[in-house]
């Protein structure tokens, strides 16, 4: 530690400000307090950052930065009188600093232990306690997977009100000691099966360097090395057994350990001791214990245990402090249904309704109107176009996956393309990127073609894959637009960077081209260099609408009417928040 | 000489530029290797004899800045690099600046690559930008290079949970466990900041969408122009703040140049590249307004 | 070929020994391994001036580049496939013997008999290559198609549908300290600054009518004729917006990748700056 800073009582880190807050940063043990001594009367920003170091379990339900601003606030007032007591303190140090200096050796040490002392001196609160905490509950925390127990509690009349001297809560869970030796376990466990690992990994590579040594092949300077992967190979091959059966053994034991974790807790309050969990800055009344469902790990948390916790409302002096009541037995568990996302499953439910409603309905024969779309009337003339010229008709799906409801759509035109090829007897060219598009473009292709009657003139050549390289099936394409120089471009699907350099290209080319992407991004190029354009879910209406298919036709409906609740819900909203209705914007609100 | 360089490719530029407004307005064709080659010119010379301008950071630049600012030091921050070769002239001086800040800021890096090539390009910039600049940071202790994992989305969806069951050690074969920087964290969301570099897919969206909104973790993203408009509308209820492009990494260079005056003279990609930006928008826009001004003179041609 | 292309394929291969050559020897001070980092300079420098050669014209060179793009880049992705996928992931849950045969770290705590599942259907796509076992191949599909679309669904519908949705909800009379006082509060206080009511106001107004035109420009039901045609007219103007905004977006993006290029021509190559 560095002689000017001061030692920070629990810490042992030089943090100046440990007086005041060493008790809230204690537990974060990796959390550095390097401020110096000289910097304390300015520092309240800084001391933000040091206080903003709460549990991460603190952290999680609301953002740090309005967290860290009311804290900074609550600190800040609590700085002026701590400031206050130090520029006392500073004048004292500076008379003290000057006779040490003159005795000359180790003088900023003295100085420091001194305004050590001095500060815990002048910062002593007073002896009372302050007020324990009330009403403290403990609960299985909600909507989640289990292995989490939920504490709220009345603040102290102390904190922020009374005398006002509450710096933070302490949670503390009981603990029987029987987790001690499971947590031995684990970690003998742990080291053992790493040394496995190591020595499994080492193991072959060992080998073939000794096998070409024997076979006199040894690498520049590797005989000097013979001996230590002989000896290390040996050592491997004796210890490989051995480590093995104690991790079978351990393994055993551990898992033993983990099933009698509820009935070693049933023994509160013998055979065990209070163990701090978290801590919680004054002005929190919620803590959340959350462990974790992996029963190897350190931070297990075993559901329908019986937990015990207190709250211990401490000062700026850690003795000084006052216990709350004790609060259990409390189980964690899980839960199937997590109500924090009931406007994701009405959305859903809503959204599913709608489409089998509207699938249905086509289904029975009633027409559903759809508006005719510019760009697919475009498909058919195109095709024609490039029966008369002679030339190939070059269909792209794009970079999307198999899944991306923009390739779906564009199989579906594809479909209705490959149908017309085949009765027009034009060339069909289908560079694929993925090959699972590649799989089901071919039977895309295959099934238009026996539409049309010619399954004959279907040929495997017609649809291949390039790769997946992004530029790569770009610049391959675009050999493709250039040498074959297709009468016809037809780019539908998810596109990316690529959109404008395959529509340039096509240009150039002199080909006609149709595009149509649920890309945003990639809207632009292709209407600039493309004579048709199918702006993000008229792709998905066009497929519809050639197809006629009624789930296509009943989705496209189903998303209509989501559309025309959207927009409903919008206007809602608005009024709503210029009402200042928050009522109605919570209801949107999905917890993680 | 610089600044002649500069003057001398200006008035080749300028000359160009009326020779192409007089042939469009004669209504004569221009060949479009005039354009590449007057774009060539545009971008090379300030690169040649260098132009830099001053940049400021806008709100949602600085927003990201002044988060990553705020963290306390120690905070454990995740960066994933979500980006290949191609695209690393435009968001690799985001990567090098955020890294900068936050290791000035003390914070922890955990860094990660959805994306293959990322975990290369990542083994450079540590390398050859990261670890010159902070010769004193400690891989496990300050930063640690979890690497890449297939799998996309798949990938995100686990790790929003249980980062080390997708994660077990770093790139090294060390175990996550043993390095101090990973003790507290079990899941994503138990970082303080996500950073995604990128801009294809996997990239930011995906970040959002499954590890973001699910978990409640501020992201702040850096994103290839192509990219930038997409994240808009995510901002600022689920992103912290956008880079977007060559733009807001010269913002964002700009701003920690500013507030940590030791980086004004390290090597500012960022702003570097806005003067070849700067002059290749001028010119791209005079294409724009001489290319008009043809196109409505000749609907004017054939309507009388 | 013609005899020209012998002599261009000539004058390039000189060339490129020639840049090689100084490349190297201007390097040698620099580091111990120059005349192979020169190498390397010297190809990537070659590649990308044959990729730019399209901008002239399609030729022997570009296309070299291209197959040569095509040809690394789909064997380097079959690799990383096998190498990240299934050895990276899935040996090392599957089989310790394996994993340390591919020198991966064995995770035994991982092992879950589910883990078979990718690869029987893994198998079931090859299948693909028999005629008569081909039909397997449909169920790794179904597979695929089904749990992406069920996954992406739920994301799709929280991130993109209902916290968007909320995100709409703007007050179209401010909030504090923009609360609207009135007309004449309004003209007294004007500020065109972007955090002035004004701007703030305006902005509101553009998320409600841009979304709610937009919406309408994408409603199939109905013929867009009326009132309902206007708005989607709007909205058609507010999405060309949109591209436009992100037309320039794109063309910064495109030139910052040629002043990458250009940057490692002249200074990696060149080295005519630093």
């Amino acid at each position: 530690m560095s002689s000017s800073r001061l030692s920070c009582k629990r810490t042992k880190r030089g943090c100046p400000t440990s007086p005041l807050f060493g008790q809230v940063l204690a537990p974060a043990s990796s959390r550095r307090c390097d401020l110096t001594a000289r910097e304390l009367p300015r520092n309240a920003k800084t001391c933000r950052t040091i206080v903003g170091r709460v549990p991460r379990e603190a952290q999680r339900n609301k953002k740090p930065d309005i967290r860290l601003d009311i804290r900074l606030q609550d600190f800040q007032a609590r700085l002026k009188t701590y400031t206050r007591h130090r520029i006392t303190i500073r004048s004292l140090t500076a008379l003290l600093l000057l006779l040490t200096a003159l005795s000359g050796s180790q003088a900023q040490d003295n100085a420091d232990s001194v305004l050590t002392s001095d500060l815990e001196t002048s910062l002593a609160p007073a002896a009372l306690p302050p007020a324990p905490v009330t009403e403290l509950k403990a609960f299985d925390s909600k909507n989640d997977h289990g292995h989490s127990v939920t504490l709220n509690w009345r603040l102290s009349p102390d904190d922020g009100a009374g005398k006002n001297i509450v710096f933070a809560y302490e949670v503390y869970r009981w603990v029987p000691f029987f987790m001690d030796s499971l947590k031995s376990v684990r970690e003998k466990l742990s080291q053992t099966e790493s040394a496995i690992a190591e020595l499994e990994v080492f193991e072959p590579p060992a080998k073939h360097l000794l096998n070409m040594h024997r076979e006199g092949k040894p690498g520049k300077g590797f005989a000097d090395s013979v001996k230590f992967y002989e000896d290390t190979l040996a050592a491997s091959k004796r210890l490989l057994p051995e480590y093995r059966q104690q991790v079978d053994r351990l393994r055993d034991e551990r898992d033993e350990g983990i099933d009698r974790i509820p009935s070693a807790h049933t023994s509160y309050p013998s055979e065990g001791e209070w163990r701090k969990v978290g801590t919680v800055v004054a002005g929190e009344s919620r803590f959340e214990n959350v462990g974790v469902k992996d029963k190897e790990s350190a931070d297990y948390l075993a559901d329908n245990t019986p937990y015990y916790y207190r709250v211990d409302a401490v000062t700026v002096n850690p003795a000084v402090r006052s216990q709350s009541d004790v609060v259990g037995p409390v189980r964690s568990s899980g839960q199937w249904f997590n109500t924090g996302r009931v406007p994701v499953f009405v959305a859903v439910m809503v959204f599913g309704f709608l489409t089998v409603y509207f699938i249905t309905r086509a289904k029975r024969g009633i027409d559903l109107y759809v508006r005719p779309l510019a760009g697919i009337d475009a498909v058919d003339d195109a095709i024609g176009r490039a029966t008369e010229m002679g030339k190939p008709i070059l269909y792209v799906l794009g970079l999307g996956t198999a899944a991306d409801i923009a390739t779906i759509a564009s199989f579906t035109i594809l479909g209705r393309v490959a149908r017309r090829v085949a009765e027009y007897q034009t060339q069909l060219i289908v560079p694929c990127y993925d090959p699972i598009v590649m799989t089901v473009a071919q039977e895309t292709v295959k099934a238009g073609f026996s539409d049309a009657g010619r399954p004959e003139a279907y040929n495997e050549d017609i649809v291949y894959f390039v790769t997946q390289s992004q530029f790569a099936y770009v610049a391959a394409v675009n050999g493709v637009m250039l040498r074959q120089l297709p009468a016809t471009n037809v780019y539908m699907g998810r596109f990316y960077a690529e959109s404008l350099i395959l529509a340039e290209t096509g240009a150039l080319a002199g080909s006609i081209q149709i595009a149509g992407t649920d890309e945003i991004a990639q809207i632009p190029f292709f209407i600039v260099a493309c004579d048709f354009t199918l702006i993000g879910e008229e792709l998905y209406a066009a497929s519809a609408y050639l197809g006629r298919e009624p789930l296509l036709l009943g989705s496209l409906k189903a998303q209509d009417y989501a559309k025309a609740a959207v927009i409903a819900l919008a206007t809602a909203g608005i009024v709503a928040a210029n009402l200042d209705w928050t009522w109605f914007t919570t209801l949107f609100r999905v917890s993680r | 000489m610089p600044d002649l360089g500069i003057v001398l490719s200006l008035l080749v530029i300028g000359v160009g530029l009326l020779w192409l407004l007089i042939r469009s307005l004669r209504g004569q064709e221009v060949e479009r290797r005039v354009i590449f080659v007057f774009i060539l010119v545009a971008v090379a010379a300030p690169i040649l004899f260098p132009v830099t301008f001053q940049e400021h950071a806008t709100p949602v630049v600085k927003r990201l800045f002044d988060f990553i600012d705020s963290l306390p030091a120690g905070s454990v921050v995740l960066v994933s690099l979500d980006y290949d070769p191609a695209m690393a002239p435009e968001v690799q001086p985001m990567t090098n600046a955020m890294s900068r800040h936050c290791l000035t800021k003390g914070h922890k890096i955990v860094f990660m690559g959805l994306w293959a090539t990322g975990q290369s390009i990542l083994m450079s910039t540590l390398q050859d930008i990261i670890l010159p600049d902070f010769p004193n940071i400690v891989e496990g202790k300050d930063f640690v290079n979890v690497g890449y994992k297939a799998g996309n989305e798949g990938v995100l969806n686990v790790i929003v949970t249980d980062f080390k069951k997708m994660f077990p050690t770093d790139v090294n074969g060390t175990p996550l466990d043993s390095t101090p920087i990973m003790a507290d964290i079990r899941s994503c969301r138990d970082f303080d900041l996500i950073l995604s570099i990128g801009g294809g897919r996997p990239g930011a969206k995906e970040w959002v969408l499954f590890v973001g909104d699910p978990g409640n973790v501020p992201i702040g993203v850096g994103v290839a122009a192509v990219t930038a408009p997409q994240m808009y509308p995510y901002y600022p209820q689920q992103l912290v703040g956008i880079l977007g492009g060559v733009k807001g990494a010269a913002e964002y260079e700009s701003e920690l140049a500013h507030r940590y005056p030791r980086f004004a003279h390290t090597d500012q990609p960022g702003l570097r590249m806005m003067g070849p930006q700067t002059l290749a928008h001028v010119v791209i826009m005079a294409f724009i307004v001489i290319g008009n001004l043809a196109f409505f003179r000749g609907k004017k041609v054939r309507r009388t | 070929m013609r005899r020209s292309t012998y002599y261009a394929v000539g004058i390039v291969t000189a060339l490129f020994l020639l840049s090689w050559l100084l490349r190297g020897w201007s390097l040698a001070d620099e580091r111990p391994d120059s005349y192979l980092r020169a190498f390397l300079v010297t190809v990537s420098a070659f590649l990308t001036l044959a990729i730019f050669s399209f901008l002239y014209k399609d030729n022997p060179f570009y296309k070299f580049a291209e197959h040569l793009f095509v040809g690394v880049s789909a064997a380097y992705w079959m690799c990383l496939g096998f190498w990240s996928t299934i050895v990276g992931n899935l040996f090392p849950r599957l089989s310790e013997e394996v994993s340390v045969f591919f020198k991966q770290p064995y995770q035994p705590g991982a092992y879950n008999i589910f883990y078979w599942t990718p690869v029987i259907l893994g198998l079931f796509l090859l299948m693909r290559l028999s005629p008569k076992a081909g039909w397997l191949s449909r169920w790794p599909l179904a597979f695929i198609v089904g749990t992406t679309a069920g996954l992406n669904f739920i994301r799709y519908l929280r991130s993109d549908f209902i916290v968007q949705v909320s995100s709409t909800f703007v007050p179209l009379l401010g909030r504090e300290p923009f609360q609207w006082q009135g007309i004449g509060d309004f003209l007294a206080n004007f500020d065109l600054s972007a955090t002035g009511q004004f701007a703030v106001l305006l902005t509101n107004w553009i998320i409600f009518v841009g979304v709610l035109c937009g919406l309408i420009y994408f409603f199939f039901s109905r013929e867009h004729t009326g009132a309902f045609g206007a708005a989607s007219r709007i909205g058609i103007w507010v999405l060309m917006i949109t591209f436009g905004a992100s037309f320039g977006y794109t063309v910064m993006g495109r030139i910052s990748l040629l002043v990458g290029r250009l940057t490692f021509l002249f200074r990696d190559w060149l080295g005519w700056i630093t």
